[in-house]
């Protein structure tokens, strides 16, 4: 029992000295309810950063479009781009939904990868990437559900679940099944891709502090935004998905 | 692994607390440190229980050891799979998010390049259409060129005609005057002629004359 206890110590002794936090909450109080609250913290700065750029931006457009400027328009045209290809001609009112997925994502795996967060301390868990929570990836994919049941429902009314029955009744529990798989795994695969990344960053930098991570945390960045397109890719092509006609 | 290794401290205090019938979790009380938490309960266990510490503690420890399922459900709900309130915030916040990118950003930006496209457009096909005016343009100048030309050459060959009419007319007028002169020359060539032919005659004589003399010696 000695040997239990004292292998238990010297391991999370090591544990400490790594530093490593996982699952590790700052918990609030909002009503009888808890709340985690290093993610609504960094959440509230990835919204104001975006809403800040994109004020700063667009305040004045220019005709010939200044570096700023220019720079969102790219962005725009890249969000139009993904929203076309995935749903088709009706994109139009998909943009916002479509494009504020991308951003949020993309600039909490950014901010996560980029802002010294560690400098501020928490009396308990640290602040990371809003999208290291699965509160946050799952609220997310809810909202992909929603919003494609509401594109087919909007589109075909009723006509909407024909599509269960479509290519064969035999298939109904399958396709009753995606329903299902589609949140669980755009909200897994970001939330594992991400929680992953820093942790490994956070593993290589409390092994070898100096030049070994930088490879790892580079290729940090790139899965963070690959993993923003992609969530941004598959809830578009679900919502075109739902939206085109069933033949 | 590391997770569990990490909050296998946890419970065991989790677990003394209970033990020692308080039964707030530390979890629940939260704005506050937890650190204070983690300095006070042992205290409270170790008060409660100093006769029995040897037995307690071994009790935790086998609870420890052979309860693994309950051990890693608590740490799950404890640490990464956490569902609670944050969900429903962050759905709020996307959805402010998602407004107020959509009327700050994609909406008076998305408009504002489809409007400059749209002026882009109209100004190329207008351009397309004065390339049109162009050509018409260039037919009429092609047609004044032509007219112009056509009145220059006309009056080049009037030109011409009057100038050859007169020309001609100088040159007959010379050529009589020339015509005229001559024969006068010739005229008086032959007057000249005969004049030195007769002057001619008369020195003849006069020579023969005195070639005579000096031949025939006559005297």
């Amino acid at each position: 029992m000695n040997v239990l206890l004292c292998s238990i110590n010297t391991l999370k002794g090591l544990y400490d000295i790594s530093g490593v936090e996982v699952g590790q909450h700052l918990y609030w109080q909002i009503g009888g309810f808890q709340v985690h609250a290093q993610v609504l913290i960094t959440s509230w700065v990835v919204i104001a950063i975006l809403l800040g750029s994109a004020i700063i931006a667009v305040r004045n457009p220019q005709t010939i479009p200044t570096d700023s400027q220019n720079f969102f328009e790219y962005v725009l045209e890249f969000i139009r781009d993904v929203s076309k290809t995935q749903i088709g001609e009706e994109y139009g009112p998909w943009v916002s939904f479509i494009g504020t997925l991308f951003l949020f994502i993309f600039v909490s795996n950014w901010s996560g990868a980029l802002l010294p967060w560690k400098i501020i301390q928490l009396p308990h868990g640290e602040l990371a990437a809003p999208t290291n929570d699965i509160n946050t990836t799952v609220a997310l994919a809810l909202l992909t559900s929603v919003a494609y049941f509401y594109a087919g429902l909007t589109k075909k009314g009723l006509g909407y679940f024909g599509k269960y029955i479509q290519p064969t009744p035999i298939l109904l529990p399958i396709n009753i099944l995606e329903d299902f798989t589609k949140p669980l795994s755009l909200s897994f695969r970001l939330f594992g891709n991400i929680l992953a990344d820093e942790l490994v960053v956070v593993v290589l930098v409390s092994l070898v502090p100096s030049v070994v991570p930088i490879p790892v945390m580079l290729l940090g960045l790139f899965t963070s935004g690959i993993q923003a397109l992609i969530f941004a890719t598959l809830a578009a092509a679900y919502i075109g998905e739902s939206m085109e006609g069933h033949h | 692994m590391a997770n569990m290794l990490m909050s296998s401290s946890k419970p065991f205090v989790i677990a003394s607390a209970s033990l020692s019938s308080s039964t707030t979790k530390p979890k629940l009380s939260i704005p506050q440190l937890p650190l204070p938490n983690l300095t006070i309960k042992p205290s409270k266990f170790f008060t409660l229980s100093s006769s029995t510490l040897k037995s307690l503690s071994l009790v935790a420890a086998t609870s420890l050891a052979l309860a693994p399922p309950s051990l890693a459900v608590e740490i799950e709900k404890a640490a990464l799979f956490d569902f609670n309130l944050t969900l429903p915030i962050i759905v709020a916040e996307f959805l402010f998010l998602q407004f107020a990118l959509d009327k700050l950003y994609f909406s008076p930006l998305g408009k504002f390049m489809d409007d400059r496209d749209a002026a882009i457009r109209e100004k190329l096909n207008s351009v397309k259409d004065t390339s049109g005016e162009v050509k018409q343009l260039e037919e009429q100048a092609a047609a004044v060129m032509k007219a112009a030309r056509a009145e220059i050459s006309a009056a080049l060959n009037k030109m011409k005609k009057e100038t050859q009419a007169e020309v001609e007319q100088k040159l007959a007028e010379g050529r009589k005057k020339v015509e005229a002169e001559l024969q006068e020359a010739l005229v008086s060539l032959e007057l000249q002629k005969e004049e030195t032919l007769k002057a001619l005659d008369s020195q003849i004589a006069a020579l023969s004359r005195d070639i005579v003399n000096k031949v025939l010696p006559t005297a």
